[in-house]
């Protein structure tokens, strides 16, 4: 049965979710693209190794002529809501064994697909995800990023490690640590382009970045050790009222978060006002220091920036550096501009076109992977899967394993998670959460 | 003149923007139906042996009157938005003199003056429970249960009712029932106006049912002696639309203690808003009454003055014992619903009590209940609207839009209960001081307080000032303009201001 087969996957909308999601599969599946729009298809073919056809998607002839009754999987990603439900419904009729995924903004399609009405497998909403995305970051507030695996119950967190750490962890060897928390594992040290395995005898500094898989009690004290003295997150401002923002918003009071919101047009932020009562909505640009200064911007514990262009949200992510916010996380809508916000101290940035393409990726893995976050960008991913009982690796300790590149963090075992020490040995239909780079995750796939 | 013509341009508009004939037309019928309502004390009469003529003759001239209004609203087109207001304060009017005629022509020497007798009718229908009478034994059975039955009428609305119970009146009926309702706002119950009117008349009859039942069960089993029957039944129709008159010279006060607190619970249900009491009872949802904000408020509050006035009769040595809850309880509960009625003659009080009792006239029942004044909810969101103003201070930018049990409120309601807070603390302070000025030009001595107490009572709807006019009083001493202008307030009052200054305006009649 193993290796998986390569499955062909059919992607239409060659934007950035589509080329996300082309970078992520290119390796293991088929792909074929469809795009109306050549300029987007060609760097794509010169890059990897896939068809590009270009065609209208949400034409039925053009997804026939595409060969799309052999797909096995239909990824519909355009930035249109309407083109991407039509296409996945002209590739149902096509190809009625294909899985349909289709990324949408729309609450009343995700409602409907959630009731069960909507005849397409899966649905993926960029400003949910985004907001799933930068809530995970803000309730541990040191992480640069995190996810959480099997029911969160285990937790996947990156940290940077500064001067300000717990200085017990900085410069000895791991082993020497004691207060490293239980019930986790460090899986990756990544300093600038280099990733190492962690053992007892490697050594922690400053500047490292590590990723961390274990309880969320263990993650939270991690942040403890690396980052003293972010507490709980009480305040946190997000400036605009979009889609997103408003999203963020949401998700965040749910966690009983205090959320202040800055949105300039005044009809848009008396409709969050009345939609939102928790929330405290100023009619305001956020880009006024008279503003900033007397709502005391300053004082809160992280600062979210959604608005709709990149400049901006840079802009009023440095002013509110510059008025003392601490901790910010922005919206980036270009992946060039990640650099420069990253260059100019943001501390976190979401892209939501990565975020969405993360989420669709998961569907065009093995059956057997429940979910996948991507760590560094795309350079690292933790998967979370099921052991085959035919897996070489069943019946061995952990310190026998020979993977390379690649570290089981945590396995949950009958429901329940378990954080393996050396000793323990592997069982067939364990789940596995397992950390490796995004260039090994067939072989991984292939072997467990 | 020829087809062409009537589309021309030379077509003079007409001088005035409301349709007076039409109006009339309406006010006619509404007229004519009310003509049936003295059937019911001339019945009475029969029964006592007491003569029917005054009320089947007062039935006679408006079913007539009423009839030639109609006939003059022949051929119009149906009203629209502005003859509203035209239609639901003259047909207050009507409905006032109707009551005064069976007063005038029964030749009581207590009501002969047709001023007297006006102002009576006018407190009787907008359940303000005011008297001139100074004798109120020597009346015939049937007319004092006519006063009370006008009270019953008026209070739950008489266009409510016409819309609850007459075939047609050509016209939507919305903005009729929203300028009776008492309240900012008409809760629908049903997806038509008339199925809505005759919910709430059928529960408003229930209730008065119910508590005339239970009444004349206190009165048979011996609990109270005095609750004849009659007394029963007068009570219910005084009760239930927070009217305030009384058959007994002296209100409540000669009743059982057990009558008084069933009064108390009656009046507070009665200051409840019907359309939740209709879901809380009918429906069968009584946490509907927990969960609404204005109930609570109007609960809370109820209970902290009674409390407070209670300190103060018990440290001030009046009453002690469950006799000082009962009597704070009582008094705050009857002049806080607008009801009016007492159980003691709180005259001689201490200052500070006579404050909370004034203080609290100032309240109101809930919206969409029988009881009058400004209302609990106006308050609620008033309060809230300045909460609101003194954050924004603070934050100028922020945006918080003002909720109602989780409902955003529209800004235009807001707006609208500010200017009608402020009309009504205006046309209070004025009729405060005219009727101040006319008592120290033609009498009677009253004091500033009296004053204050009268223009709030009557505005209010409420019964009782203070002094001569006190709740077992009479305000037969004032003069003729003090009348009047007592009977206007309480016209006002019940239509809640609004309606009528709005016929006083120039761009009503104007284009």
């Amino acid at each position: 049965m193993y290796p998986a087969p390569a499955v062909k996957i059919f992607i239409i909308g060659a934007g950035q979710v589509g080329s996300t999601i082309v970078e992520a599969l290119h390796g293991e599946h088929n792909l074929t693209v469809i795009d109306l729009d050549p300029a987007r298809l060609t760097p794509l073919a010169y890059r990897y190794d896939i068809a590009t056809i270009e065609a209208n998607g949400a034409s039925r002839r053009a997804l026939a002529d595409a060969g799309v009754r052999d797909a096995d999987l239909v990824i519909a990603c355009t930035s249109r809501d309407e083109a991407n439900l039509v296409a996945a419904t002209f590739a149902r009729i096509e190809a009625p064994r294909a899985t349909t995924v289709i990324r949408t903004s729309n609450v009343e399609y995700i409602e409907l697909w959630r009731e069960g009405r909507l005849d397409v497998d899966f649905v993926v909403s960029s400003e949910i995800e985004t907001a799933h995305a930068i809530t995970r970051v803000i309730g541990v507030p040191a992480a640069l990023q995190t996810d959480v695996f099997a029911d969160g119950q285990v937790q996947m967190v990156e940290y940077e490690v500064t001067e300000l750490s717990n200085p017990d962890v900085l410069g000895k060897p791991l082993r020497q640590c004691d207060l490293v928390p239980r019930d986790s594992r460090v899986v990756s040290k990544i300093r600038g382009e280099t990733m190492t395995i962690p053992n007892g005898a490697t050594v922690i500094n400053a500047g490292d970045r590590l990723v961390v898989v274990g309880s969320p009690e263990a993650a939270q004290a991690w942040g403890e050790l690396l980052s003293p003295g972010e507490g709980v997150v009480e305040d946190v401002v997000v400036f605009g009222g979009g889609q997103v923002g408003v999203a963020i918003a949401r998700q965040l009071l749910e966690q009983c978060i205090g959320v202040r919101l800055i949105e300039p047009d005044r009809e848009r932020a008396r409709r969050i006002a009345e939609e939102l009562p928790d929330a405290r909505v100023y009619q305001a640009t956020g880009l006024d220091p008279d503003f900033l200064e007397r709502e005391r911007i300053g004082q809160a514990q992280a600062a979210v920036f959604a608005m709709r262009e990149d400049s901006k949200n840079h802009y009023a992510a440095t002013l509110a550096r510059v008025h003392g916010v601490t901790f910010t996380i922005a919206i980036v809508h270009d992946p060039i501009a990640r650099e420069v916000y990253e260059h100019s101290g943001v501390d976190v940035t979401v892209n939501p076109r990565q975020v969405t393409a993360e989420e669709i990726v998961r569907f065009a893995h093995d059956p057997r992977t429940q979910q996948v976050a991507m760590v560094e960008g795309d350079r690292f991913e933790v998967l979370d899967l099921t052991t085959s009982p035919t897996s070489g690796y069943v019946g061995l300790r952990f310190r026998d394993m020979p993977i390379r590149g690649a570290v089981i963090g945590a396995i949950v075992r009958d429901g329940k998670a378990v954080f393996p020490h050396s000793d323990d040995v592997l069982q067939a239909g364990d789940r596995v959460i397992v950390f490796t780079e995004s260039s090994r995750v067939a072989d991984v796939e292939r072997v467990l | 003149m020829t087809a062409g013509k009537t589309h021309g341009r030379q077509q003079a508009p007409p001088r005035l923007t409301v349709d007076v004939r039409g109006a009339f037309g309406l006010i006619g019928t509404l007229t004519k139906y009310l003509a049936v309502a003295p059937l019911l004390p001339a019945a009475l009469a029969l029964a006592y042996r007491e003569s029917p003529w005054p009320f089947l003759l007062s039935a006679a001239i408006v079913a007539f009157v009423g009839l030639a209004l109609e006939r003059l609203g022949l051929g119009t087109a149906p009203i629209g938005f502005r003859e509203g207001f035209l239609v639901v304060a003259c047909t207050w009017l009507a409905a006032a003199t109707l009551g005064a005629l069976p007063y005038l022509l029964s030749g009581s020497p207590q009501l002969d003056r047709p001023v007297d007798a006006y102002f009576e009718a006018m407190s009787g229908f907008t359940t303000t429970g005011a008297s001139i009478l100074t004798d109120i034994p020597a009346l015939d059975n049937s007319m004092l249960m006519w006063r009370q039955f006008t009270q019953w009428l008026g209070g739950m609305g008489i266009i409510v009712l016409a819309l609850a119970v007459l075939p047609r009146l050509r016209v939507g009926g919305r903005q009729l029932l929203e300028s009776e309702m008492p309240g900012p706002e008409v809760d629908d119950l049903a997806d038509r106006i008339r199925s809505t009117a005759r919910r709430l008349w059928l529960l408003y009859v229930a209730l008065t049912a119910v508590l005339a039942g239970i009444l004349t069960v206190f009165g048979l089993t011996g609990i109270d002696s005095r609750m004849t029957p009659f007394n029963a039944v007068a009570h219910a129709f005084s009760t239930m639309p927070t009217g305030g008159f009384s058959p007994e010279p002296r209100s409540a006060e000669e009743f059982a203690p057990a009558t008084q607190w069933v009064l108390v619970v009656f009046m507070i249900i009665a200051g409840l808003s019907f359309t939740l009491l209709y879901r809380a009872l009918v429906r069968q949802r009584p946490r509907a009454l927990l969960r609404d904000e204005e109930a609570r408020l109007y609960v809370v509050v109820l209970i902290v003055v009674s409390a407070l006035l209670t300190i103060e009769l018990w440290r001030g040595g009046i009453l002690r014992g469950e006799g000082a809850i009962r009597a704070a309880v009582f008094q705050v509960v009857s002049m806080m619903t607008t009801t009016g009625f007492a159980s003691v003659d709180f005259i001689g009080w201490p200052a500070l009590a006579l404050m909370i009792l004034v203080g609290v006239m100032f309240i109101g029942g809930s919206a969409g209940s029988t009881g009058g004044s400004i209302k609990v909810v106006r308050h609620l969101l008033l309060g809230k609207a300045i909460r609101r103003e003194l954050r924004q201070t603070v934050h100028p930018e922020a945006v918080m839009p003002i909720r109602l049990n989780g409902a955003v409120v529209d800004e235009r309601t807001i707006r609208a209960i500010t200017t009608f807070v402020l009309l009504y603390f205006g046309i209070f302070v004025v009729g405060a001081a005219v009727i101040a000025l006319d008592a120290a030009f033609q009498g009677p001595t009253i004091s500033a307080l009296d004053a204050i107490a009268i223009s709030a009572t009557t505005l209010g709807n409420v019964g009782p000032g203070l002094g001569l006019a006190g709740p077992m009083g009479s305000f037969a001493e004032f003069s003729d303009l003090s009348t009047v202008v007592m009977t206007l307030l309480m016209w006002m009052g019940r239509l809640e201001v609004i309606p009528v200054i709005v016929l006083l305006t120039r761009g009503y009649w104007r284009v």
